[in-house]
């Protein structure tokens, strides 16, 4: 899931209907659904299976990892894990739609559920004043496109016998993206820096568990690491 | 043959951590939103937890890779190179899967 939320100004045209925000957001989610699909089928699950994880988990790059996870029958507890290191970006949005999402809590919640990286995206872009109805009706679509996609790609893998080596590389690919689009918007460089040599570090003292020392690594920089002019976080 | 009882577990815990985070804000915006810390990290993290899942996510596959990890080098510096160029994700995302699955079907 991608694009870079901080770029887009937020004056766009009243009248854009929530259709049109919808459309490159389609572009993207009905054909990476179906690689989600096709490789989550193909690694031996019921197509329902597919169209349960993009319904009720509904977060791109967390379900294209735990493919390989489910597949390979790692406890609960370590995908969980996984789900949240993922994710943990999610926070750092929510922040800057606090005071935008409609206060009524049902349309309030599903935004929340739905706030993947292009909702999230779309709903920034929207003029301030935009009606709840509108912003709920973008992330339906949205969600929509995805499970379509999800769909088709699930029915494909159930019917191919594919002996391709290397599909999976299109998560490699959508974090390669994300972190293109978060270098774009950030203020420096440093954290990109600092992930490379805490990774190094960690492949070296704990090969085993890398990622989850390299994060604590990270976290420690960040937490310590002199920056410059803040930027704004919230409105 | 995955076994359904278990994804669905699986798939529960994830839906769960998924909507916890993305709830967090709204929940504890007081806190999080007059805490220096959080703001620290919130400018850090997701630019350096992005390049450690991509970093990750590389090792992972070239260490499955007996030709070493040339296709997956070629690969994510075409993805970069083409996101930073034309800011396309799917385009992006596409060319270096299909790239990758030639090189290692054909070369690999």
């Amino acid at each position: 899931m991608t694009s870079a939320p901080t770029e887009k100004p937020p004056s766009s045209p009243p009248a854009i209907s929530v259709l049109t925000l919808s459309v490159p957001v389609a572009m993207g989610y009905v054909p990476l659904g179906m690689v989600f699909g096709f490789l989550f089928v193909q690694a031996g699950a019921p197509w329902w299976l597919a169209l349960v994880a993009s319904v009720w988990v509904y977060a791109g790059a967390a379900q294209f990892m735990m493919v390989p996870m489910l597949a390979a029958g790692l406890p609960v507890a370590s995908i969980a894990l996984a789900t949240l290191v993922v994710n943990l970006r999610h926070i750092f949005y929510g922040l800057s739609l606090l005071n935008k999402l409609p206060s009524q809590s049902g349309a309030r919640w599903y935004l929340v559920f739905a706030l993947t990286d292009e909702t999230y995206s779309v709903l920034t872009t929207l003029p301030p004043g935009t009606r709840a109805g509108q912003m709920v009706t973008v992330a339906l679509l949205n969600q929509g496109w995805w499970v379509l996609g999800t769909l088709l790609g699930a029915v494909i893998g159930a019917q191919a016998q594919m002996g391709l080596v290397g599909l999976d590389f299109a998560l490699a690919a959508l974090f390669a993206v994300l972190a293109v689009e978060q270098w774009r918007s950030a203020a420096s460089s440093a954290p990109l820096w600092v992930a490379v040599a805490s990774y190094g570090m960690a492949l070296v003292v704990m090969p085993q568990q890398a990622l989850l020392v390299a994060i604590t690594l990270s976290v420690l920089a960040g937490l310590f690491w002199p920056q410059a002019a803040p930027q704004e976080v919230a409105p | 043959m995955i076994d359904t009882s278990y994804a669905l577990g699986a798939l529960a815990a994830m839906a769960a951590v998924t909507f916890g985070l993305r709830a967090l804000p709204f929940l504890a915006a007081r806190f999080l939103q007059s805490s220096p810390l959080v703001q620290r990290l919130g400018r850090f993290l997701p630019l350096a937890i992005m390049t450690l899942l991509l970093l990750h996510t590389l090792v992972g596959s070239a260490r499955q890779n007996p030709s070493g990890p040339w296709a997956e080098l070629i690969a994510v510096v075409l993805v970069v190179a083409l996101q930073w160029w034309r800011r396309h994700a799917l385009l992006s995302i596409l060319a270096g899967t299909v790239l990758y699955v030639l090189l290692r079907n054909r070369v690999g």
